[in-house]
């Protein structure tokens, strides 16, 4: 199949948007003295971790296209570029969105490129550009694989990636505390969002969609933002750096150091590169399981509610 | 979008928001007291149970005693973290300590603390052997 179609680089047109609301989120916050809190070193680190993943896209991103594009010379199909060509590989791409993020983190080696996104403390329109270096890294492009397959131009599927991501900016934000109920159910929202972003063990390993929450009601991760249980930002484990250089690879770093060590057998090193973050051989680590079960053991009032099987 | 154009706005974004959040004291660091400790420590380790908490006169860090032996905790920004110091190494600095935790996601860390509280933390950290 061949064809030369174009879309612009979402993206990067965005950039003075994101500029701009990152400015007026912190102006609302200053004045109102409410809905988040900013952090000199913390958010330049996380608009460093942006900017090096625009480079990053600009450097290795002929790896993925080079791969679309053998598919679509492959493929027989093409779904062309209506509106509702448009529409359906917006919708597929959230699908698959849902599934690459719930890899991110559940499969240690998608989480190393991953982590980043989470090493903030806080929860403010700079958290949405902590962005990953490392993407290309984790193979992750072969699940747009089939939308390519199934006729979906690798420009316009790119271009609606693009657009994904620039939705996921916006609710990255404590300002906005909920939506219409209706809005609520179907979209992503800065709430569902805060709920991922939670180290709490309730709130570990849910909403991992994109656009639409729907995802995450279909195939059992939700868990809505409960107002007794904030959220609290980063990782189980916090990271004690703001160089962008660790916090993109520190993840990488430990699976080496991890593989590395004497006396393991081929499937105990394989493990600490693809089991769910948290696993250990000797299990001295906890896994989101082993997280859930110790705070139930603790607070076994929270049983049955939601994140803990409720 | 212009490749000179996308890294111009990149460059002036990063630092007038920079410049914008410092002016407006959003670069101050945490201060660590005997609670603010306690309680920064449970959050980062739920499943501990914090015997003694020393903060440090600066109010830079905190030696916590727990159950599972010493860590420390130390402000990060307007926030903290902490390690426990099994697996780590501690030395001493002309001007206090000093501590590698032998991760790439928490570079070593010196800390100002004063002789006497050099000693004290020395002794909790490492408490002598002892004797039969």
């Amino acid at each position: 199949m061949t064809g030369q179609i174009s879309y612009p680089d979402v993206t990067q047109l965005a950039v003075p948007f994101f500029i701009a609301a990152i400015l007026a989120e912190f102006l609302w916050i200053a004045v109102k003295h409410r809905g988040g809190r900013y952090e000199t070193r913390d958010a330049v680190t996380s608009l460093i971790m942006g900017a090096g993943s625009v480079a990053e896209g600009l450097l290795l991103g002929f790896i993925a296209w080079a791969l679309f594009m053998f598919l679509w010379e492959l493929t027989p199909l093409n779904m062309g570029t209506s509106v509702w060509a448009v529409l359906a590989c917006f919708v597929l791409d959230d699908l698959r969105y849902y599934w690459v993020h719930r890899f991110g983190h559940r499969v240690r080696w998608v989480w190393a490129s991953h982590v980043n996104h989470h090493s903030s403390q806080h929860y403010n329109l700079t958290t949405a550009l902590r962005q990953t270096w490392t993407g290309t890294f984790t193979f992750m492009m072969i699940v747009k694989a089939p939308m390519v397959l199934l006729g979906f131009h690798p420009a316009l599927v790119l271009f609606c990636g693009g657009l994904n991501l620039i939705y996921q900016f916006w609710i990255h934000t404590e300002a906005v505390t909920r939506l219409p109920r209706w809005f609520e159910l179907v979209m992503n929202t800065p709430s569902h969002h805060r709920a991922h972003h939670g180290r709490n063990p309730r709130y570990l390993d849910c909403n991992y969609a994109g656009v639409f929450i729907i995802w995450d009601k279909m195939f059992g991760t939700f868990v809505p933002e409960q107002d007794h249980d904030r959220p609290d930002y980063g990782l189980v484990h916090n990271i004690a750096t703001f160089n962008p250089l660790r916090v993109a690879f520190h993840e990488w770093a430990g699976i080496f150091k991890d593989m590395s060590q004497p006396g393991l057998t081929l499937k105990q090193r394989l493990l600490y590169a693809f089991a769910p973050p948290g696993y250990s051989h000797d299990g001295s680590r906890d896994t989101s399981a082993g997280i859930k079960a110790a705070h139930l053991a603790r607070h076994p009032e929270d049983a049955g509610t939601p994140g803990f099987g409720g | 979008m212009a490749l000179e154009l996308l890294l111009a706005l990149v460059l002036g974004g990063i630092s007038g928001i920079a410049v914008l959040l410092h002016l407006t004291g959003r670069s101050r660091q945490a201060v660590l007291g005997i609670e603010t400790a306690r309680s920064g420590w449970l959050r980062h380790f739920p499943g501990d149970r914090v015997l003694k908490v020393l903060p440090a006169a600066s109010g830079q860090a905190a030696l916590v005693l727990t159950s599972g032996g010493p860590g420390l905790l130390w402000a990060f920004g307007a926030d903290t973290v902490g390690r426990h110091l099994d697996g780590s190494n501690t030395c001493e600095t002309a001007t206090g300590l000093r501590f590698e935790f032998n991760d790439f996601a928490a570079p070593g860390l010196s800390l100002t603390l004063s002789e006497s509280e050099r000693r004290q933390w020395l002794a909790l950290i490492s408490p002598p052997a002892e004797t039969a």
